[in-house]
């Protein structure tokens, strides 16, 4: 290592390599491309490159660490499996394509030890695939047992579909980005309010939900919320974030009514840009008695499943927040017995049933048929819907827990 | 999805949307009514007796196609729903706003 004038320690060519290799390696973990097995959306762009250009043997190679992987690939051609023999890693030292007309011909490669095998490659040619942040973490490639002329016109097409597969990456990455932090919006463990357990799942059909549901501490008890915007994915999942907002912000008010009189007038205007609506139920338990007082804005998928063995669907009165009309929402009430259970779903539970309120039925007995846990009652209820549901997914279950007998 | 529009004898201009009425499928319908109001036409219905699925985009669709005729000075309303549709307008509500007529000829009949 090099000292400067002033006594600080200067990188050497090959620290910069390292630390260079560092940055390209991070990107590559960042981008959470690795062992997923076949991608649909890789294969798609590898089979067609592969068309266009002519190519039996095409595949996208990810160098990590030691070694590549095969991220998609047309054929069963054989490719490295250890980065030392890798041509696609000597692609990615360079920004522009890598073409190697006959690989027994190039000092680089007359060596590589696939070469001695009947699937060797004699002909290269691979454009390198950088990450969002500009890291070469791979290349596309197409390969062939026998030199091949590869001109201009191939080159830009090879060019350009490498293009393709980081636009592919970057969404990707930033749809799982996008996704985590939806996650993180959603309240975990509802510590504060004893006697009582909630638990809930919001399961996007694309990246990011429409739906949220929520909860947090209010005086006296805590307040619960589910909503559901209108479609789906960035647009609903955008409107979705706000309303969860400026429903928070009303969690002054002391009737849920209020709340949501305050949140349909805060969003009024947002909601009439975005032409948009939103269905919701928000409630206020009061822990001491179990009175629930609740508003239903046009949403009409919440039952309470008691431990007595009936069950109550809870009243929808109101429009949806956003349809514009002048609305007035009423608060209704129900109790919460020890045992008893509410449970407050999406339409894309309807849907993924049979689409009609009969859905409700089968709710209610995966209530019944699960654990007497709320988390166990959560995943019961979204079981229904299978992993294949059309729409956004979301349950909310508040569950009160059984009473210790007196003087036991 | 195509929106053939017809015209009833008293002036009433019928939209007909076959097949689901989805995120996909909403946006034509939106334009299809926007169309009608700046052709000066008023008094729309959408039949809805060709559509097998409507969804919150398509309920979201309605809803702004009301809003925009009631801007106009004119009314939008539905008549012919199937179950789905019937079942989507309770739950929400909205029937109180979109009332489904039976036909699309008995949907102005009260003015």
């Amino acid at each position: 290592m090099l000292t400067g004038i002033d006594g600080t320690k200067a990188l050497t060519p090959v620290h910069h390599d390292a630390v260079a290799e560092l940055a390209r390696q991070r990107a590559l973990d960042e981008l959470k491309v690795l062992g997923t097995g076949p991608v649909e959306r890789f294969d798609r762009i590898t089979r067609m490159a592969a068309r266009l250009l002519g190519f039996e043997h095409v595949a996208i190679n990810f160098l990590d660490h030691d070694r590549q992987w095969t991220a998609s690939r047309t054929s069963d051609a054989v490719y490295a499996e250890r980065r030392e023999d890798s041509y696609c890693d000597v692609a990615i030292q360079q920004t522009g394509t890598l073409v190697v007309p006959d690989a027994l011909l190039d000092a680089r490669f007359r060596d590589n030890p696939l070469l001695e095998t009947p699937a060797g490659m004699r002909f290269y040619a691979g454009h390198p695939i950088a990450s969002p942040n500009g890291e070469r973490v791979g290349a596309i490639c197409v390969s062939d047992t026998v030199p091949r002329p590869f001109g201009a016109e191939q080159q830009t097409i090879l060019r350009d579909i490498a293009t393709w597969v980081q636009d592919e990456l970057a969404l990707t990455r930033e749809f799982a980005a996008s996704a985590e932090v939806q996650q993180g919006l959603l309240p975990k463990t509802l510590a504060t309010v004893e006697g009582y357990e909630a638990a809930g799942v919001c399961r996007p059909v694309h990246a990011v939900s429409g739906d949220f549901y929520d909860w947090y501490p209010v005086r006296g008890g805590a307040a619960f919320t589910l909503a559901d915007a209108m479609g789906k994915g960035v647009p609903a999942a955008l409107i979705s974030a706000t309303v969860r907002a400026t429903m928070r912000a009303g969690s002054r008010y002391d009737g849920v009514a209020a709340a949501v009189e305050s949140a349909a007038d805060a969003l009024e205007a947002d909601l009439e840009g975005a032409a948009t609506f939103v269905t919701l139920f928000h409630a206020h338990l009061k822990q001491d008695t179990g009175m629930l007082s609740y508003v239903d804005a046009g949403h009409g998928l919440t039952l309470v499943v008691r431990a007595d063995g009936t069950s109550q669907r809870l009243a929808s009165t109101g429009l949806p927040l956003g349809v514009g009309w002048d609305a007035a929402w009423d608060e209704e009430e129900v109790e919460l017995r020890h045992g008893d259970v509410l449970v407050s779903v999406s339409d894309g539970v309807l849907d993924a049933l049979d689409g009609t309120l009969e859905s409700l039925v089968m709710v209610e007995r995966a209530v019944r048929g699960a654990a007497p846990k709320a988390a166990a009652i959560v995943e019961a209820v979204a079981g229904l819907a299978g992993p294949t549901a059309p729409d956004d997914l979301t349950v909310l279950v508040l569950r009160r827990l059984p009473g210790v007998p007196l003087g036991g | 999805m195509d929106f053939p529009v017809s015209h009833l004898p008293d002036g009433v201009a019928v939209l007909r949307p076959a097949g689901k009425l989805n995120m996909v499928s909403s946006g034509a319908l939106r334009e299809a009514i926007t169309g009608l109001l700046e052709a000066g036409h008023r008094r729309l219905v959408a039949d809805l007796s060709e559509v097998t699925f409507m969804d919150s985009s398509g309920l979201g669709a309605l809803i702004g196609g009301l809003k925009s005729a009631r801007q106009a000075g004119g009314d939008l309303r539905i008549a012919a729903v199937g179950e789905q549709i019937r079942m989507v307008l309770q739950l929400t509500n909205m029937e109180r706003v979109l009332p489904p007529f039976e036909r699309p000829e008995a949907a102005y009949a009260d003015v």
